[in-house]
């Protein structure tokens, strides 16, 4: 059963362009777009941006969980709304009725703020 | 009216608790006829599910048509009452968050290029060209055991199936549901024994006899039954309820009474269209039968047109004399088209009685989902409620016993078993209280010292590095939206926040404002990112110097600071009226820092308080909480803070409108009460002296242990403003605010 894991990193609201060609610092960093002023640098350390009135700050505030294809399938069938398209997007609304993100790759990721992790495993049916 | 008889017996079905036989292939309705009754409480009964005339509760289940239930072995049927609601099944008058009787039922999704509701000749054919060019194509079909219930904007389509329910969501959608028939009004429309041609198709097809038949309009193919020329008049029955003759007119104008068991009615067909009457959507297209245009019978004049719910053509008739002459109107005033069927039986005639006296014919009205009746297993079926937010303390607030509630969006401690003791420990030694539901907003960027004085009606531009203020929010009616403190942390960065439900929309509000006005600023939300905690108590600085914080900031300060190892935005502010820190830190290290704070004040007798004691504590201080004491008008200049608005400022949200509105005489103001003996309930009424005029409401309340007596805050509004007044028949003072520490010398110490 998966688990919801904290996510450590850093959040950043930036102009666009800037966080268009922000450079990430970290081990294994995956960066989320939130939108298209905001990032979230899962693993980052440091980032580097041209925006010197970004707001640039350490994040322990996400929690997420790696899904395997059986997991994802579960995780999926609690969402109605539309997936993306684009199979690399980062889709972004209610699973279970949590607000959540959701990376569809390999693996795939399930990402959530921290105080909805509880709701969201009791939901999904992970709660030990 | 049957022999009784039954070639290939399927088993028995309970009725009323009588075991009766069924046939095999027996809807329930076929099978209650079958054995000589009648399903539902008499009325024309079409036995294709369009009428509301078949109703029993089967298996537990409330108002189902049994003409679309097949009968198995041991089916319960119990008759609906002939008036009123069957009683809802109550699990535990306890208890009523369990779940309640019934399975939780699942949803099936599925994405389609069209989707065709109905199996009939024309919707397989709608299907097949469908298909034909390449689509992918669903049928929907309630035959096959797919009954759609609604359609939604967005080509949405909720059925049923037998083992749940079925989202489908379609490009294009075909409605080929064919038609209904029409049934009869006129006196005696509710007797039992009446049926329309179709129902006696199907009878007699099932092998059940329908006695001495006779028929009115169109006759039924195959079914022995006597025509009737004449115009039908009234059916007349005995005292049972059961039908006995049919009266019609002969050719000269007379009257003709013929006995009889049955009574077939063939008075035509009107489109089935309540689904596609759900929408306005042009992807939704009608075939077949359906698609016909809608007949208007004859004008009704007496009778019950309304079955379901009732309504007699008297009844159509005393709405439209007071005045309800508009479909929509006539239907709501009248409840004819509210019940079980939706209007499938009543529709002709209701238009036919408007059009009779208008000479226009009405569109037919609305519908709205569901067309048919659902449980509430499946109207919910995969729905969820609203998630409410845990923060990083919520198993320590449990390991401490605290009852926990919901409150703007998150579960958060009301108390932890003594309330008063938690207020003790603020007034006179150290509490903490977990805070981290507090708005909490980062805004940053060259233009953000003129987008914040744009937005808040206090200065900003004065507030120093390393200080912060008070704000109101308000918008641009003047009215107060939210709360908060404004933190300055750098010469274009500042903290603000606001209260635990109001961040989501503060963020809204000032990403719009600075968007329109076109200002660098960037604005970021870190409510969920950051926890706070509030150390609050005569000794609350003791016990963070013994964590690390050897200089506090002075009152309104704020810094940065490790405490028990723990980043911390020390802010020192209050809203309990006693010394204050709050200790905003990222969420992973909240655990760490609370259990620090109990551990290191120990000795100060520490103990957490909930929210209880926090309300209390505030309302000694008069302290306003934005949504529980404001109104959506509620201006500064009524709660009694023109202090918080600074009218000699340029420009800011809503100064226009308290310009306007401070020039017109105001009847509303937010004040304190004191009165002896136990506070009385919060939203209790406000009297006149005399006490027979409501002229307020108690927005808090809370029974003073430090003053010994109840304090009120509430509103007035009527003047002049009393000074005396009326809450639980108790006489109440109006007092100024605050109650307690009138110069703030607690909270600055």
């Amino acid at each position: 059963m998966p688990a919801l894991e904290p996510l450590v990193g850093r959040r950043v609201i930036g102009d666009p362009d800037a966080l268009d060609a922000a450079i990430w610092s970290g081990r294994d960093v995956v960066v989320l777009r939130l939108a298209p002023d905001e990032a979230f640098g899962i693993g980052a350390t440091a980032v580097e941006l041209d925006d010197e009135h970004a707001i640039d700050e350490s994040e322990a505030g996400f929690v997420g969980a790696v899904l395997s294809t059986a997991d994802l399938a579960d995780v999926i069938a609690r969402v109605d709304w539309s997936l993306p398209s684009d199979p690399s997007a980062l889709a972004q609304g209610k699973v279970a009725g949590v607000p959540a993100k959701l990376l569809i790759g390999d693996p795939s990721l399930l990402v959530t703020h921290a105080a909805y992790a509880g709701e969201l495993a009791d939901r999904l049916g992970w709660s030990s | 009216m049957t022999d009784g008889s039954i070639s290939g017996s399927g088993g028995r079905i309970v009725v009323d608790g009588r075991p009766i036989e069924f046939a095999a292939g027996d809807s329930v309705a076929i099978a209650i006829m079958r054995s000589g009754k009648v399903p539902g409480g008499g009325g024309t009964l079409c036995l294709a599910g369009d009428c509301g005339n078949c109703l029993a509760t089967v298996d537990g289940v409330a108002h189902v048509r049994t003409c679309e239930v097949e009968a198995r072995p041991g089916t319960a049927v119990a008759g609906d009452p002939g008036h009123g609601k069957p009683p809802l099944p109550i699990v535990d008058g306890r208890d009523l968050t369990r779940t309640p009787i019934g399975r939780e039922l699942g949803v099936r999704r599925i994405d389609v290029d069209i989707a065709v509701i109905g199996g009939g000749p024309s919707g397989l054919a709608a299907a097949a060209a469908a298909a034909a060019g390449g689509g992918n194509v669903l049928v929907l079909d309630a035959d096959s055991g797919t009954e759609v219930v609604a359609i939604y904007p967005g080509r949405s389509i909720v059925a049923r199936e037998p083992a749940g329910m079925l989202h489908v969501r379609a490009d294009e959608i075909v409605v080929a549901t064919g038609s209904a028939e029409i049934q009869p009004v006129c006196p005696g429309n509710d007797l039992a024994g009446i049926v329309t041609s179709g129902a006696a198709e199907r009878l007699q097809a099932a092998g059940v006899g329908l006695g001495v038949a006779v028929a009115i309009g169109s006759p039924p193919s195959g079914v022995a039954c006597t025509v009737l020329d004449g115009r039908l008049i009234r059916f007349e029955g005995d005292a049972t309820g059961r039908l006995r003759s049919v009266v019609t007119t002969n050719t000269d104008g007379s009257e003709m009474t013929t006995a009889c068991d049955t009574a077939i009615v063939g008075l035509g067909r009107a489109p089935r269209d309540v689904l596609a009457r759900m929408t306005g959507d042009d992807a939704i297209s009608l075939v077949g039968s359906v698609a016909d245009e809608h007949p208007l019978p004859a004008a009704p004049t007496a009778g019950e047109i309304c079955r379901c719910m009732g309504t007699t053509v008297d009844d159509l008739a005393s709405a439209w004399d007071a005045g309800y002459t508009e479909l929509e109107l006539l239907k709501r005033a009248s409840w004819a088209g509210l019940g079980p069927c939706q209007g499938g039986a009543c529709l002709p005639h209701v238009r036919a009685f408007i059009a009779a006296r208008t000479g226009t014919v009405p569109e037919p009205f609305t519908a709205r989902p569901a067309s048919r009746q659902i449980t509430l297993a499946e109207a919910a079926a995969d729905t969820t409620i609203d998630a409410f937010r845990r923060t990083p303390l919520h198993d320590e607030h449990l390991a401490l016993g605290a009852r926990m509630d919901r409150f703007g969006g998150w579960w958060r401690p009301w108390h932890y078993g003594d309330v008063v003791g938690e207020y003790w420990a603020v007034r006179e030694g150290v509490s903490i209280g977990d805070v981290s539901t507090l708005g909490k907003l980062v805004v940053s960027g060259p233009d953000v010292v003129e987008a914040l004085e744009r937005i808040y009606p206090c200065h900003v531009a004065d507030i120093k590095v390393g200080r912060s203020r008070y704000a109101l929010l308000l918008n641009e009616r003047g009215h107060v939206m939210d709360d908060g403190m404004i933190l300055r942390t750098g010469e274009s960065r500042f903290v603000l926040s606001f209260t635990s439900g109001g961040a989501a929309n503060a963020e809204m509000w000032i990403r719009d404002w600075v968007d329109t006005w076109g200002l660098r600023v960037h604005v970021m939300d870190r409510t969920m990112s950051l926890a706070a905690i509030n150390v609050t108590g005569p000794h609350a600085k003791e016990l963070l110097a013994r964590l690390g914080l050897a200089e506090p900031p002075r009152f309104l300060g704020h810094l940065e600071a490790d405490i028990a190892g723990v980043p911390c935005h020390v802010m020192r502010l209050s809203f309990t009226g006693e010394a204050a820190f709050e200790l905003h830190h990222p969420v992973d290290g909240s655990v760490t820092l609370w259990r620090a704070l109990l551990d290191a004040g120990r000795d100060f007798g520490i103990r957490p308080h909930g929210l209880q004691a926090l309300f209390g504590l505030r309302l000694e201080k008069g302290h306003v909480i934005v949504g529980m004491d404001t109104e959506l008008d509620t201006t500064p200049h009524r709660l009694g803070m023109d202090w918080a608005v600074r009218m000699e400022k340029p420009a800011f949200i809503g100064k226009a409108a308290l310009e306007r509105t401070s020039r017109l005489p105001d009847t509303r103001r937010w004040v304190g009460f004191a009165m002896d003996g136990e506070a009385p309930p919060e939203g209790s009424p406000i009297l006149g002296r005399d006490g027979d005029e409501i002229i307020g409401n108690v927005t808090g309340s809370w029974t003073s242990p430090l003053l010994g007596r109840a304090l009120l805050l509430g509103w007035l509004k009527r003047t002049p403003f009393p000074d005396r007044v009326v809450i639980n028949g108790r006489e109440a003072v109006v007092t100024a605010t605050p109650f307690y520490d009138r110069e703030g010398l607690r909270a600055r110490a």
